[in-house]
């Protein structure tokens, strides 16, 4: 039995989630939750193709889903329906879902792309021919990617691990933080390290999630497939993985299977090993954890929990932490997205939009006089931060800062 | 009172009535039809929505099984509107009986019913949702038919033809004069005003309810009524009507109508016209049909459950408890040769796909009665639409877009997609206003939320141009009768949506104070 | 490990979350979704059927009310009272009067305590109101709030119709597209300058609630003073804005005070078999992969009744708790749980779990089944919270007696 029906059959239209909606809120283009999943849905047909309901408007926050009483996968749902044909995909929509692709490239040539990037006639001209929004928020291209500089930290097979004691765990960096942010890779292991676990780097490519966002399903699950096939030796040795971007680990622990639709004991697998940051320390090291010596760290912040992180269903974990810094005063922002989801407020079509969801929360910024902001996720913190003018760090630079690591 | 005369009465709106008035109307002759109730409310409106391929009767009986082929293919010709193309497929199941689908097949070829036999990859391809355990499968025409569509569209049809629909007009009296009925006298079932109604011919088709009308004659039909109760599941979970390959028996069909699936039906004797109950027993019993077909069937969540009757004409008089056992085909009785009183004949039988044909029958009779010439013509003359929305799927899917629309037109049903434009035209052409009637004519209501949000909006709508009073106990009435379609389904989902709707009218809006309990 | 688990956002959820919390206990809120505030009014029914301060002692001994007692009921009515006014968004009324607000089609209802922009203008039968509808809100219904409101004795003048500015939109609007654009000032500006034209001669003017989300208070103040008439708001079919407006600020709240919250993952409730007292030892949380385990010293279980899966109706006829499988008091087979007509009373809304006046669940022997687990809320059975018009009231009185029970 097709699980779609039982969970469109959940439905009661109760109108909760178009309530939450940070899209339909701000833009009628958007029919909304309900409207574009299980009510649509109703109406799928083999032969009859479904009409274009606004799935595009969709930014996949997830928030759906989240508040939905009643299970009813939304967001998956309407993922589902942005599934397209390669050759139905803009260019642009091909370009911006492969950043490994853009990151490799890139850092060959790290200074004139960051020039590149920062000049406002190239943004104008990015924006007019390809669609990528002049207003959005780029990173700029690291020197020395985080695997160069962590080459010594690179472990191929599960082999090589069998003489550590120590309690291992395999991280899992992404592109953003190989390529735009590879600080917070190394303050990654470092804080792991100093938590007394061995950590490496094993082999891995792209989550693929900017791909599934963009309908390329196909491509998608290729490098899904390809970081199953690399990762399960190590799960099998019940070798943990973390990573530091909620929206990978969100797809290791859920798109793969329920989006994706790969279902093999492998990824389940490997969707029961994957751990947030911070969720994984406070499971696996809670007296290290315990023990730190947090020095102060005079502030006052705002918390941002990205619409990912939220998806992950664990709550918000690094508040946990972020609480017990002395002299830090976080304000936490209650805003389910701020807007840009990955590549959707990189879209000129969609930077209106993108911005009106996250408005708020910039104007709560102000309001506050914040010194700083903080949100776990890569492309939050870009878009945050070109909107702001203010720094966006991820809670593990803080706790890093807490612990004398930087 | 008014008093108006014409040259066929004929008292019932149901198929059979519409369609003798159409075939009337057609042939020339001045008809009126008239009915107790709105369209759809006797048999027809409760109906599986089967446009039988005539398989089902190829065994018990022939004569039946090969109307039905024939008049299969007139229908799709004049009402293609109405009829959703889904095909059917006729399964045996490994625990059926292992002889019956070869029999059954013969049966088929001799009457010849067009079907085809399918392999289980062919099935699974098609229906992945079906059971693996399938030993044989054949395909056949069946197709899908909404009868709201089609009583609508005959009615629509046979007013342009200048024939008479008067709905909400009880017969309460025939006047006899030398042992012929002349005239009728109705009570409006609105306001209590009279009516007399002369005709020549006086035509029973009230299904149900004949025994009734012919007793106001002084004629005694023996009818057995048989309740059969259906259910309609929130989701397509196939897009072909399955049909079980085996000795007759209930439950075993399974219609996709609309966005809803029909699963159908059971098959209890009851004493009279107005009973409509439903028993726990009766749901319990079709949801495990459906497993059988179709695993996890059980698990999904039905919508709403309804019974109709099908009167059986019991000329063999037996008990009460044999109904499966007469003959589905239809029965013409000129009384005048019965039973002394001339001037009226009750026609009973059939079923749905076969309405024009029994329709062909009375009105030649009654041609013959007239002695009018004209030939029977309806098998070539389409029956026309009155509205461009209709129920089949793909219809449906094709409106779900608002941009591309009049943006201005509020989607008023949000489950079904029923637009203002569309209760607004509703309200035009009816004068009186019942959203169970608006139900039927354009679906609102009658998805996952069985009204919950759209019935309040529907009814401020009609409020400017409606009497409030009778609005609001209109409404009352609805969110019931939605009530009662689900209150056997207590369980799941459909059990959360009750609490819903029951907290939608009784906390957030407070209805009771305003409309009353619609008693 | 937690000292108070809560599972369950809803109204008696959020609320416990919030005391135990403002008492400095480390309190984790759990729940699959958003509880019914939104599909609710947003007022605090306490007894609707009278005023509720001179019918308590009438009441029945089992009904949750008198379990929890009258004191916990006026200690969580202060409570809330404090919560809400510290939030910026006070509500008016008290448990010695009625309190009546109109509802979405004109019909009376009659709450303890409604939000200032729901009852403050108290207009009685003599004061000249008019029933404002605004362009593209399908669930928005003058003609019978005037007949209805008229019918009730209001001396309502007509209905005027107000537009919005800019072009049509794409959709039918909800009333959350609305109150987000009016948290926004220049919104409010532009709109009262586009109405005010159409409202001279009008004294008082009921709106749909859609006067912003976020500060609503504030925003509705600002708005009838832009306006410079009498406003007050009438709730909206779902989603309604007062029951939006309150949840928001019970999690704002929960959050200030460091409730941790987990949203959008289920529970499967765990025992404590190594004890020889019968205890809960937290739940399994069903998060996005996998479950995990949440360990906790006590667990409040305020997850409602049918509609929101506190309780769960089998095919069967069987009915069961949903996370601890708690024992339910029914006798029969296949407990009756629908009344024939929806206007009759309910069975379903009686069932749930039997509690003493700790608000332990108890076993059908009467001895509560775990020491650390206590409930709130609407699982909690014995009262038919529709037809009393005592739901909110009994969610917060009983959350404020499962946390002294589960503090203590």
């Amino acid at each position: 039995m097709n699980h779609e029906f039982l969970s469109t059959d959940h439905c009661l239209k109760c109108n909760i989630c178009t309530a939450s909606c940070p899209v339909a809120s701000v833009t009628d283009q958007f029919l909304g939750p309900k409207a574009v999943g299980p009510q649509a849905h109703r109406f799928q047909h083999p032969h009859y193709a479904l009409p274009d309901v606004s799935e595009e408007w969709c930014s996949s926050c997830g928030t759906c889903t989240i508040v939905c009483p009643h299970d009813v996968p939304v967001a998956e749902m309407i993922a589902k329906m942005k599934e397209r044909p390669h050759r139905e995909t803009p260019w642009r929509d091909r370009i911006i879902s492969r950043p490994e692709v853009l990151g490799r490239f890139a850092a060959r040539f790290a200074g004139i792309v960051n020039r590149l990037i920062n000049s406002s006639r190239v943004r104008t001209a990015l924006d007019r021919f390809l669609g990528i929004s002049s207003k959005a928020s780029f990173p700029s291209i690291a020197r020395t990617s985080l695997r160069k500089s962590l080459r010594d930290y690179y472990v191929k097979s599960p082999n090589r691990l069998e003489e550590i004691s120590r309690l291992t765990v395999g991280y899992f960096h992404g592109c953003s933080t190989n390529y735009f942010e590879p600080l917070i890779g190394e303050l990654a292991v470092r804080i792991l390290e100093a938590l007394g676990l061995y950590v490496f780097l094993p082999p891995q490519v792209c989550c693929g999630l900017p791909l599934q966002s963009n309908g390329l399903f196909d491509a998608a699950r290729k490098l899904a497939n390809e970081n199953i096939k690399y990762l399960t030796p190590f799960l099998r040795e019940k070798i943990p993985i973390v990573g530091t971007s909620p929206s990978c680990m969100l797809a290791f622990k859920h798109d793969y299977r329920s989006v994706l639709g790969i279902d093999t004991e492998e990824a389940n697998l490997l969707a029961n090993s994957s751990y947030d940051f911070f969720e994984f320390i406070l499971q696996f090291v809670p007296e290290d954890v315990s023990r730190i010596n947090y020095n102060k760290v005079t502030a006052l912040a705002l918390y941002h929990p990205p619409c990912q992180l939220r998806g992950h269903g664990i709550g918000i974990p690094a508040l946990t932490i972020l609480r017990r810094i002395p002299g830090l005063h976080l304000e936490v922002s209650d805003l389910a997205c701020c807007g840009v989801a990955g590549t959707y407020g990189v879209k000129s079509e969609r930077y209106q939009v993108a911005y009106s969801v996250g408005e708020k929360l910039f104007q709560q910024a102000f309001a506050l006089d914040v010194d700083f902001i903080i949100s776990d996720s890569e492309t939050c913190r870009w878009w945050i931060s070109k909107h702001t003018e203010l720094p966006v760090y991820h809670p593990l630079e803080i706790l890093a800062r807490s612990m004398g690591i930087i | 009172m008014p008093s108006f005369s014409t040259e066929l009465l004929v008292i019932g709106a149901g198929a059979t009535g519409l369609g003798i008035a159409w075939d009337a109307c057609l042939r020339g002759i001045k008809v009126v039809v008239v009915d107790q109730s709105n369209i759809a409310q006797g048999t027809s409106g409760r109906y599986h929505g089967l446009l039988h391929s005539g398989g089902r009767y190829a065994i018990t009986d022939p004569v039946s099984a090969q109307e039905c082929a024939s008049e299969n293919t007139i229908l799709r010709r004049i009402i293609p509107h109405a009829i959703e193309d889904t095909g059917g497929l006729y399964l045996a199941l490994r625990t059926d009986p292992a002889d019956y689908a070869h029999e059954w097949l013969l049966a088929c070829q001799k009457i010849g019913i067009d079907l085809e036999p399918r392999s289980l990859d062919q099935v699974r391809r098609r229906e992945p949702a079906l059971t693996k355990a399938i030993s044989q499968a054949f395909q056949v025409n069946a197709a899908s038919l909404d009868s709201f569509d089609l009583l609508n569209s005959l009615s629509h049809s046979i007013r342009k033809a200048g024939g008479q629909v008067l709905l909400h007009q009880r017969v309460n009296e025939f006047i006899i004069e030398n042992n012929t009925v002349v005239a009728a006298e109705l009570v409006s079932e609105l306001d209590q005003t009279t009516m007399h109604i002369g005709a020549e011919i006086f035509i029973n088709a009230a299904g149900p309810w004949s025994d009734q009308v012919a007793a106001l004659a002084g004629v005694n039909i023996p009818l057995t009524h048989s309740k059969g109760t259906m259910i309609a599941m929130a989701n397509r979970l196939t897009h072909t009507i399955i049909h079980r390959c085996r000795p007759h028996s209930n439950g075993d069909v399974i219609v996709p109508a609309g966005s809803v699936m029909i699963i159908g039906t059971t098959d209890i004797p009851v004493a009279s016209a107005n009973d409509l109950s439903i028993q726990q027993s009766e749901i319990d019993f079709l949801m495990d049909q459906g497993e059988e077909l179709i695993p996890g069937f059980a698990k999904t969540r039905p919508l709403r459950a309804w019974a109709g009757i099908r009167p059986i004409y019991n000329s063999r008089q037996y008990g009460i408890n044999a109904t499966r056992e007469y003959s589905r085909s239809h029965v013409l009785i000129d009384h005048g040769e019965t039973d002394g009183i001339s001037g009226l004949a009750s026609i009973f039988g059939g079923k749905l796909t076969t309405f024009r044909l029994m329709a062909q029958r009375v009105v030649d009779f009654v041609s013959r009665e007239l002695q009018i010439d004209d030939e029977c013509c309806t098998a070539t003359v389409p029956i026309e639409p009155e509205k461009k929305e209709f129920i089949v799927l793909s219809n449906r899917t094709t409106r779900l877009l608002s941009s591309e629309k009049d943006i201005s037109d509020s989607v008023i049903c949000e489950c079904e997609n029923v637009r203002q434009s569309e209760i607004e035209s509703y309200i035009q052409s009816s004068p009186h206003f019942e959203l169970d009637n608006l139900r039927c004519t354009t679906r609102l209501g009658m998805g996952p939320c069985q009204s919950a949000f759209c019935s309040v909006r529907a009814t401020e709508i009609a409020f400017s141009s409606h009497e409030s009073e009778d609005l609001l106990a209109d409404l009352a009435s609805f969110i019931d009768r939605r009530w009662r379609g689900t209150s056997h389904l207590a369980w799941g989902q459909s059990m959360r949506q009750m609490a819903l709707s029951r907290r939608l009218y009784f906390e957030l809006l407070d209805i009771q104070q305003v409309s009353g309990d619609g008693s | 490990m937690t000292d108070i688990l809560i599972i369950g956002a809803g109204l008696s959820g959020l609320f416990a979350s919030i005391l135990a919390a403002k008492v400095n206990a480390d309190v984790t809120l759990v729940s699959a979704g958003h509880g019914g505030l939104s599909i609710s009014h947003g007022c605090i029914d306490v007894w609707s059927k009278a005023t509720p301060s001179r019918s308590f002692s009438r009441i029945r001994k089992k009904h949750p009310y008198r379990i929890a007692g009258k004191r916990a009921l006026d200690i969580a009515i202060a409570a809330f009272e404090e919560i809400t006014h510290d939030a910026s968004y006070p509500f008016s009324g008290s448990l010695s009067r009625q309190l009546f607000i109109p509802t979405a089609i004109g019909a009376l209802h009659c709450t303890a305590l409604a939000p200032y922009s729901l009852a403050h203008s108290e207009i009685t039968n003599t004061t000249p109101i008019a029933i404002g509808s605004i362009a593209g809100l399908r669930d928005c219904f003058p003609e019978m709030l005037v007949r209805n409101l008229r019918a009730n004795g209001y001396a309502v003048e007509r209905s005027i119709p107000l537009s919005l500015p800019g072009s049509e939109p794409c959709r039918d609007l909800y009333s959350t597209d609305l109150a987000y654009r009016f948290d926004d000032s220049s919104f409010r500006e532009q709109i009262a300058q586009l109405w005010k034209p159409r409202l001279s001669g009008i004294h008082c003017l009921g709106l749909p609630a859609v006067l912003g989300l976020r500060q609503p208070h504030q925003v509705f103040q600002s708005f009838q003073e832009l306006l410079g008439i009498k406003l007050f708001e009438i709730p909206t079919p779902p989603p309604s804005l007062p029951g939006l407006r309150l949840e928001k600020v019970l999690f704002n709240t929960a959050i200030h005070f460091g409730v941790n919250i987990i949203l959008g993952s289920s529970a499967t409730g765990l025992i404590d078999r190594s004890q020889k007292l019968k205890r809960v030892s937290g739940i399994k949380l069903h998060a996005a992969n996998s479950s995990r385990h949440l360990k906790a010293r006590n667990v409040i279980l305020a997850t409602g009744g049918f509609l929101h899966g506190g309780l769960i109706a089998r095919r069967d006829g069987s009915i069961h708790e949903s996370v601890f499988n708690l024992p339910l008091d029914y006798s029969e087979n296949r407990p009756a749980l629908l009344a024939p007509s929806i206007f009759d009373e309910q069975p379903y809304e009686k069932h749930g779990v039997r509690v003493n006046s700790q608000m332990q669940p108890l076993d059908l022997k009467g001895d509560p089944v775990y020491e650390n687990l206590f409930a709130a809320g609407g699982i909690i059975a014995g009262a038919d919270r529709q037809s009393e018009g005592s739901r909110q009231g009994i969610d917060l009185a009983t959350a404020q007696r499962a946390v002294e029970a589960a503090l203590e």
